[in-house]
C-alpha cells in the first residue's frame, strides 16, 4: 500500500524532492576495475539508474550523493549537486579502497554545478561527463574510452516523458487552481470536477503536441490549443450532446483560458526551453553566449557538458564556437566548466538560468572561490587540449594535468 | 505558477536563513549562541566553525577573543560572514574536507544546526576526523536539533514543529532536520559528552564532549 501511494506521488509529484539515502550502491557485481558513477539521491533517479545498468548488465559501482532528494539537473542548477557533493560522497562512500582506478562517470547535467577541474584538483580523481540519458551509457562505456555520441549528449522530450510531465503540469496547476474551481462551483454546479477532468486533459495535450502546436512554446501555444480544443468542444456540443448556445459559449472561454494558462507554465515542465517566468525575473529576455577566441584554449570541454549542442570545436583551428545560438537554454554548464573563463554570456551574476527554474544561488561563483581558496589568486588551469595539440611541450602553456584530456566527442 | 514556486523552494539568502532559524528556534539559538561564546570558549583558544553561516557566532567568538577558522560551503553564507565577524577567517570547504586542517590544531569545535544537514556517514566521518584536529582535552560544542527522549514530548514536539517548520519554509524557504542517535555517534567518535542541555521541550540541544583520544 505504501509502495503504491508512493510511486503515485512520484509519478504526480516530480517537482518535489524525495530523497532516499545518500551512499554507496552496487549494480550487479561490480569488481575492482568496474566504472564508478555518481548520480543524485532522488528515490526515482536511483531506482532508474540501478535499473538500467542491471538491464544492459553492466556491473558498477553507484554513489548516491546526498543533493537533497532532488534530480540531477535542478539539484545541480540549486547548489546542491556542487563540486562540495561529489568532493563529500567520494569520501564518504570509501569507494577509493574498492577500486584501483580513480575515474568517476558523473552525469552531464551535473556540469550545472560541478567543475571538474576544481574537483579532480580537490579529489585526485579524473571525472568524466557521462551520457545525458542512464540508457545510453553501455554506449558510452563500450571501449573503455568513455567517450559519449554528440547526440547521446543532447537532452531530449519524447512522447513517454512528455506524457509524464503533461500530467505533473496539470497536477501541480490544480494545487492554485482547486480552490478558484471550489469557488465557482457556488454558481455553476459540477464545475469543479469538469475543470478537472478539462485540466488534466488540456494538461497532457499541451505537453504532448507541444512540438507541433503553431506559435511560440508559452502563452502562444496555449492559445493555439486552447483554439483547437474548443472548435473540437463546439462541434461536439452542437451535434451529439446538444448543448445550449450560452452554455457552449461559456465552456469555449473556459477551455481557451485554462489551456493559455497551462500553455504558459509548460515550457518550465519541458527541458528544452526556458521559463517565462524566469525571464519575468531576471530580465533578461535573449540568451547571449560567446566564445572569445583569445582565451579559448580549444579544450572543448564545452561541446561536451552543452545539453543543447549550442557549440562546435573547429579541429583546425583548436577553438570553440557558438553555432546553435537559438538552442542555447542558458543553463550555464559551459561557463562553469570552462578552464579558461572564455564564454561570455549575459546571465545575470549570480542568478542560475536553469531551463526549469530560476535559482538565486552561487554556481557561478566557483572561479571566485577557487580564488579565494588559492589567496586570492587564480590558479592558472592548464589547457585540456594542450597535450594534444603539443602547446605544453613546446612551453607555450604550462599544463599541470598532462596526462589528462577530457572525454572528446566523436 | 508552479515553476515559481519550485524556484522559491530552491532559493537561499543569508539574512532568509537567520529569520528561518530564529523562528523554528523561539529565538533560542541566538541564546545559545550567546552561551557558547560566553562560556564554553575562552580567550586565546583557537577555534574552528563547521557551518559557519552568517558568522553571528564566528562575532561573538571573536569578540570574546578567540581565533576563529569558519568553514561553509555557501558562497553566499561566506560572503555575510566576512561583513559580520571581519576579525575571523572564512574559508570554502566543505565538512568532510576537515581532515586538510592538519592534527592537534583547536581547542574548541563548534557547529550550530549544521550537523543536522550532513548526511548521517557524512556526520560519522566528520566527528572521526574532529577528535584528530582537537587537541587533546579540546572540546566538540555542538547545538542541533534533537529528537525528544521522552515519547510524549516527541508526540507534542511534532504537533507544534510541523505546522512551524511549513511555515517557516513558506516564509523562508529554510528548514531543519533532527540530528539522530547523536550521543552515541558522539562517544563512539572517541568523545565523552561532559556537558548535554536540552531547550525548547527537548527538541534543542547544546551537547559538549570533550577529545578522550591521545593522539
Amino acid at each position: 500500500m505504501f509502495d503504491l501511494l508512493k510511486d503515485f506521488w512520484l509519478l504526480f509529484g516530480r517537482l518535489f524532492p524525495f530523497p532516499t539515502r545518500p551512499g554507496l550502491r552496487k549494480a550487479g557485481n561490480p569488481d575492482r576495475s568496474s566504472p564508478v558513477l555518481v548520480t543524485c539521491n532522488f528515490e526515482l533517479t536511483v531506482r532508474k539508474v540501478i535499473q538500467a545498468l542491471e538491464r544492459d548488465h553492466i556491473d558498477a559501482w553507484v554513489l548516491v550523493a546526498p543533493t537533497k532528494g532532488i534530480n540531477v539537473w535542478c539539484a545541480a542548477g540549486g547548489g546542491h549537486f556542487t563540486t562540495d557533493t561529489v568532493v563529500s560522497i567520494l569520501k564518504t562512500s570509501g569507494i577509493e579502497n574498492l577500486v584501483d582506478h580513480r575515474r568517476i562517470i558523473l552525469p552531464q547535467l551535473s556540469a550545472v554545478g560541478v567543475n571538474i577541474w576544481a574537483l579532480k584538483d580537490r579529489t585526485g580523481w579524473t571525472p568524466h561527463f557521462g551520457p545525458v540519458d542512464i540508457n545510453h551509457l553501455a554506449a558510452y562505456l563500450t571501449g573503455g574510452e568513455y567517450r559519449a555520441e554528440r547526440r547521446h549528449r543532447r537532452v531530449e522530450f519524447p512522447l513517454k516523458e512528455r506524457f509524464i510531465m503533461g500530467t505533473n503540469l496539470a497536477f501541480n496547476s490544480l494545487v492554485f487552481l482547486i480552490v478558484p474551481f471550489l469557488v465557482a462551483s457556488i454558481w455553476v454546479t459540477g464545475l469543479w470536477w469538469k475543470s478537472i477532468a478539462l485540466l488534466f486533459l488540456l494538461g497532457v495535450l499541451n505537453s504532448v503536441l507541444v512540438l507541433w502546436l503553431p506559435g511560440n512554446p508559452g502563452v502562444r501555444k496555449g492559445f493555439s490549443l486552447g483554439l483547437l480544443a474548443s472548435a473540437v468542444f463546439v462541434v461536439m456540443a452542437q451535434t451529439a450532446w446538444t448543448m445550449e448556445p450560452a452554455a457552449t459559449l461559456g465552456w469555449t472561454g473556459w477551455i481557451v483560458l485554462l489551456s493559455t494558462y497551462l500553455g504558459y507554465d509548460m515550457p518550465s515542465w519541458s527541458p528544452l526551453w526556458r521559463a517565462d517566468v524566469k525571464e519575468l525575473v531576471t530580465g533578461v529576455k535573449h540568451t547571449h553566449v560567446e566564445v572569445v577566441p583569445e582565451r579559448c584554449i580549444g579544450c572543448g570541454l564545452c561541446t561536451i557538458v552543452c545539453p543543447a549542442s549550442v557549440f562546435e570545436l573547429n579541429p583546425e583551428m583548436k577553438i570553440s564556437r557558438v553555432v546553435h545560438l537559438e538552442a542555447c537554454q542558458a543553463c550555464g554548464a559551459c561557463i562553469e566548466n570552462c578552464p579558461k573563463e572564455a564564454i561570455d554570456n549575459n546571465f545575470r551574476a549570480g542568478v542560475c538560468s536553469c531551463p526549469t527554474c530560476t535559482v538565486i544561488n552561487s554556481v557561478k561563483s566557483h572561479k571566485r572561490k577557487d580564488a579565494e581558496r588559492n589567496g586570492g589568486e587564480t590558479e592558472p588551469v592548464a589547457a585540456a587540449g594542450c597535450c594534444e595539440s603539443g602547446d605544453c611541450e613546446s612551453g607555450e602553456i604550462e599544463c599541470s594535468q598532462h596526462q589528462w584530456i577530457p572525454d572528446n566527442v566523436i | 505558477m508552479s515553476t515559481l514556486v519550485y524556484m522559491r523552494m530552491l532559493e537561499q539568502t543569508p539574512t532568509k536563513y537567520d529569520r528561518g532559524m530564529r523562528i523554528l528556534t523561539f529565538g533560542c539559538i541566538d541564546r545559545i549562541k550567546r552561551e557558547i561564546a560566553s562560556t564554553w570558549i575562552e580567550p586565546g583558544q583557537d577555534v574552528l566553525e563547521i557551518g559557519c553561516g552568517t558568522g553571528s557566532l564566528a562575532a561573538l567568538m571573536t569578540r570574546r577573543g578567540a581565533r576563529v577558522l569558519g568553514i561553509d560551503i555557501s558562497e553566499n553564507m561566506l560572503a555575510a560572514a566576512r561583513s559580520n565577524a571581519p576579525d575571523a577567517e572564512f574559508i570554502h570547504m566543505t565538512a568532510t574536507e576537515i581532515n586538510k586542517l592538519g592534527e592537534d590544531r583547536f581547542d574548541r569545535i563548534v557547529a550550530t544546526l549544521s550537523f543536522s544537514e550532513l548526511s548521517e556517514d557524512e556526520l560519522d566521518l566528520v566527528l572521526r576526523v574532529s577528535s584528530v584536529l582537537l587537541k587533546r582535552r579540546g572540546k566538540l560544542v555542538v547545538a542541533d536539533e534533537v529528537p525528544p527522549s521522552r515519547w510524549w514530548r516527541r508526540v507534542l514536539a511534532r504537533l507544534v514543529r510541523w505546522p512551524l517548520a511549513s511555515l517557516t519554509f513558506l516564509l523562508t524557504q529554510n528548514t531543519t532536520r533532527a540530528l539522530k542517535m547523536y550521543d552515541i555517534r558522539v562517544e563512539r567518535a572517541g568523545f565523552r559528552i561532559v556537558h548535554h542541555k536540552v531547550h525548547l521541550l527537548g527538541t534543542l540541544a547544546l551537547i559538549v564532549a570533550e577529545n578522550t583520544n591521545d593522539s
